[in-house]
């Protein structure tokens, strides 16, 4: 037995099963974190699901009812991977995939600066957090660097944001599991 | 040198032209674009006409509406503008010289 979820997809209403809808979210993902900065971007990923859409529907009858994990690498190995249908192969990756510095939302005791800051310089958290309690304490110059990077850093909202963070590229499997294990740590939560 | 590389350089590099002249042929939907291409192994894989065709959508080469359709919801149905119809005809024209220039090389 599985869960499905149910999704909407160029328009049609799905049944996915929830390994097979992850590995879409991801594939989604990249393929917008592959054309963002481009004029058209929405559209284009609209046009590619739309394409998703008919092609998921040619895997369905009367007798199959739910879109399989097998369904969706189907479909995606159709469709190219975002690389391929950016014409980035090559590995010639775009600036926006190096690394860079966030915000850490899941980590965070109070705007997650410290963690971003930690994730960044590749050094335990806690350690940088000393340093700005220290910096703090000793004329409360740490209180104003802590302020003024909270507004300036963005929060790492998306998957491929906090890839980006923690400085691994942004490919679809780094971002499946990214995704997984954001799932079980809310699975665990729950469970509590 | 790969020459899987090399080839995939020279399909990509005509893949627009390709799709201007299946367009100047008649209008049609994307799969309609997609199944010619594949057809004449110009594509290897489907996504990579969408983001081209809103590029040349964007460049005024070509255009679209949204055509109703049978089962579920409505298709973008695309065809060349004036203004493509004219690129066409300059890139038919390079081809041409390139085709020329390529067999004079080669039959030598």
């Amino acid at each position: 037995m599985k869960v499905t979820i149910s999704i909407n997809l160029g328009g049609y209403a799905f049944n996915i099963d929830d390994d097979a809808y992850e590995y879409l979210q991801g594939y989604l993902k990249s393929l917008e974190s592959e054309f963002e900065g481009e004029e058209s971007a929405s559209e284009i990923i609209s046009d590619i699901e739309g394409r998703l859409a008919e092609l998921f529907r040619q895997k369905l009858s009367s007798y199959k009812q739910v879109i399989t994990m097998a369904d969706v690498k189907d479909t995606v190995s159709v469709l190219g991977t975002p690389e391929a249908i950016s014409g980035n192969e090559k590995g010639e990756k775009i600036p926006h995939s190096s690394r860079r510095i966030y915000r850490d939302p899941d980590s965070r005791l109070l705007g997650g600066v410290c963690a971003g800051l930690a994730a960044w310089f590749n050094m335990n958290m806690w350690i940088m957090r000393f340093i700005f309690i220290l910096l703090a304490c000793g004329g409360g110059f740490g209180v104003l660097i802590y302020a003024v990077l909270w507004i300036l850093l963005p929060e790492a909202k998306t998957t491929a944001q906090k890839i980006e963070m923690r400085g691994e590229p942004v490919t679809i499997e780094n971002i499946k599991e990214s995704v997984k294990s954001e799932f079980n740590k809310v699975k665990h939560t729950m469970n509590l | 040198m790969n020459t899987d590389n090399t080839q995939a350089q020279m399909r990509k590099g005509i893949l627009e032209y390709c799709i201007l002249a299946v367009l100047s042929r008649n209008s049609c939907y994307a799969i309609d674009i997609i199944n010619e291409l594949k057809k004449a192994q110009v594509i290897v894989v489907e996504g990579t006409l969408y983001p081209l065709l809103t590029r040349q959508k964007n460049a005024g080469l070509l255009s679209y509406r949204w055509e109703e359709s049978p089962q579920g919801p409505p298709r973008k149905y695309y065809e060349l503008t004036e203004e493509g119809k004219k690129y066409l005809v300059e890139l038919d024209s390079a081809w041409e010289e390139l085709v020329t220039s390529v067999n004079q090389i080669r039959g030598r």
